[in-house]
This record gives structure tokens, sequence and C-alpha cells, in this order.
């Protein structure tokens, strides 16, 4: 995935309702009336999340049906889980060299004090 | 010590935990002295720190540069110090210069606040960014330079990995 695409689909998942709704369609395929029940907002206030999420590519829907069910695209998000651990790994390695330079530092500290 | 924890406490800010066995006077140091900050600060496997620069002092400045070893390729980080807190806080400006990099990371200064807190030996750090808008934020996660929402997607990672 590209660096800009990348960005559109962290700005749709900023919100907790789209998020609820990734998590919710990750279980399976749901109808907007289902997903309005589940989340206890309005259907115009549904559809317009679900449209957010459709443009990036997150989610599916299928034409054909008359319910237009949405499905996770999970491929989408896997792109964005797998960045996201990489970003943590580059990060966890700065810590886990600042552990070290640490514990090198606690040790002159307690020569020093013997002398 | 368990590895550093983010999440998003704001649609602005990005707040990463993390402590380390060592009393906090070592920890300030290893944060406050450019000698010591460039050893561990280094960036991801195969990329150093060859410029580290900071007056860490209310009003001072200070320049942070990367590069990269395999093609030369850099970035850095400069600022300004707004309040320091000795073995407590250090709040600064973050300006983010993409140098050949290319991306962008929003227009306006983020406020970086770092907090220091030491219980048994044991010190908590707590790093916020506090990005001027949503949008310089979410520009920061594609830079890859954040330190990443673990916490907000390990759910989804969860349920995805049961799927």
């Amino acid at each position: 995935m590209r660096m800009e695409q990348l960005d559109y689909v962290f700005a749709a998942l900023a919100d907790p309702t789209r998020r609820g709704i990734v998590v919710h369609l990750a279980r399976g395929e749901a109808s907007v009336s289902e997903l309005v029940g589940r989340f206890s907002l309005t259907q115009p206030t549904i559809s317009s999340h679900l449209k957010v999420l459709e443009s990036v590519g997150l989610i599916s829907r299928r034409k054909e049906a008359q319910l237009r069910p949405c499905k996770l695209v999970p491929e989408r998000l896997k792109a964005v889980t797998d960045w996201l651990e990489q970003v943590q790994e580059i990060c966890e390695g700065n810590y886990k060299r600042l552990d070290a330079l640490l514990a090198e530092l606690k040790q002159q500290e307690k020569k020093e004090r013997r002398k | 010590m368990k590895p550093a924890e983010a999440s998003l406490p704001s649609d602005t800010e990005v707040l990463v935990k993390r402590s380390f066995d060592a009393p906090v006077k070592l920890v300030w140091r290893a944060y406050m002295e450019p000698d010591l900050m460039r050893r561990w600060c280094s960036g991801p496997p195969g990329w150093s720190m060859p410029v580290c620069e900071m007056d860490m002092r209310v009003g001072g400045h200070y320049r942070w540069r990367w590069r990269s070893d395999e093609n030369g390729q850099e970035f850095g980080f400069s600022g300004e110090v707004l309040e320091v807190v000795p073995h407590a806080r250090i709040v600064h400006t973050q300006i983010y210069d993409p140098g050949d990099l290319g991306f962008s990371m929003g227009g306006e200064p983020s406020i970086v606040t770092v907090t220091f807190q030491e219980a048994e030996g044991i010190t908590n750090v707590a790093t916020s960014i506090k990005f001027a808008s949503q949008a310089d934020r979410d520009a920061a996660f594609s830079t890859g330079m954040t330190d990443g929402m673990e916490t907000s997607y390990q759910l989804l990672d969860r349920v995805l990995a049961e799927g």
C-alpha cells in the first residue's frame, strides 16, 4: 500500500464508531440495519460511516443483494496492522538500547561509589 | 521490561509509555545529554544519529538528525524547549524536517511532553506528542516515526487472528 493510501485508511480508523464497525465486521458480514441496531445510531449516520470505510477499501458491499451486506476486506487492514507492528518494533529498538545504556550507567555509578 | 505501550488519548495526541529498570536520575541523563542520547535514539536498524545538538534549558533549542547507512538518506527533528522540571518533566516543540525522505508530517510544530516518574527503582516514562491538528497526526503515522498505535489496534489484530 502506498503512503498516501495509508493516510486515508488511518483517517478512516481515527473514528471510534468506525473502528467499532470494523471490529464487528471482523466476525462476519452484516447489513446496515444490523449495524444500526448494534451501535444505536441512526441509519444515515451508520451509512455515512460505511461510505468512508468503503471509500478507503476497508469494507466491501455486495451489490447484488438487496440489503447490500457489508464485509471487511482483511487484506486492507492487515497491511495497516503489519505496518504498525513495524513502527512499534523501531521504537522498541530505541528503548532496548536505552535499557542497555542504563545498565551501563548503573554499573559505572556502582564503581564510582566503591572508589 | 514490558515493550512500549502506545495509545491515542485524543484525536490529536499519541501517548507512549515504557518502564526502565533504573533510577530516574540516570534515565533523565540519557534524555538530556547528547552523547548519551545519540547512543540509544539511533532509530531503525541501519540508521545512525549523526546530529544530536541539545541545549535543554527553557528557551534553548535542539536539533536531531538521522541518516541511513545504506543510502545516506536523512531526516530530522528540531524545536525549542518550553519547560524543564529536573527528573520530572520536559516539554518542547517539535518540527519535522523530511530531509530527502520526501513525505510531509504536517506544517505546524507539535508539542512533546516527556514525563518521568520513579517508583522503587523503576522509572516510568510517558511520552505525549500533541499535534497541531488531527490531519498532522495522521500524516505523522504514515512517516513511520511515531511510536505506533499498538494498543488501539490490538483488539483488531486479535479479532482478525481468530477470524
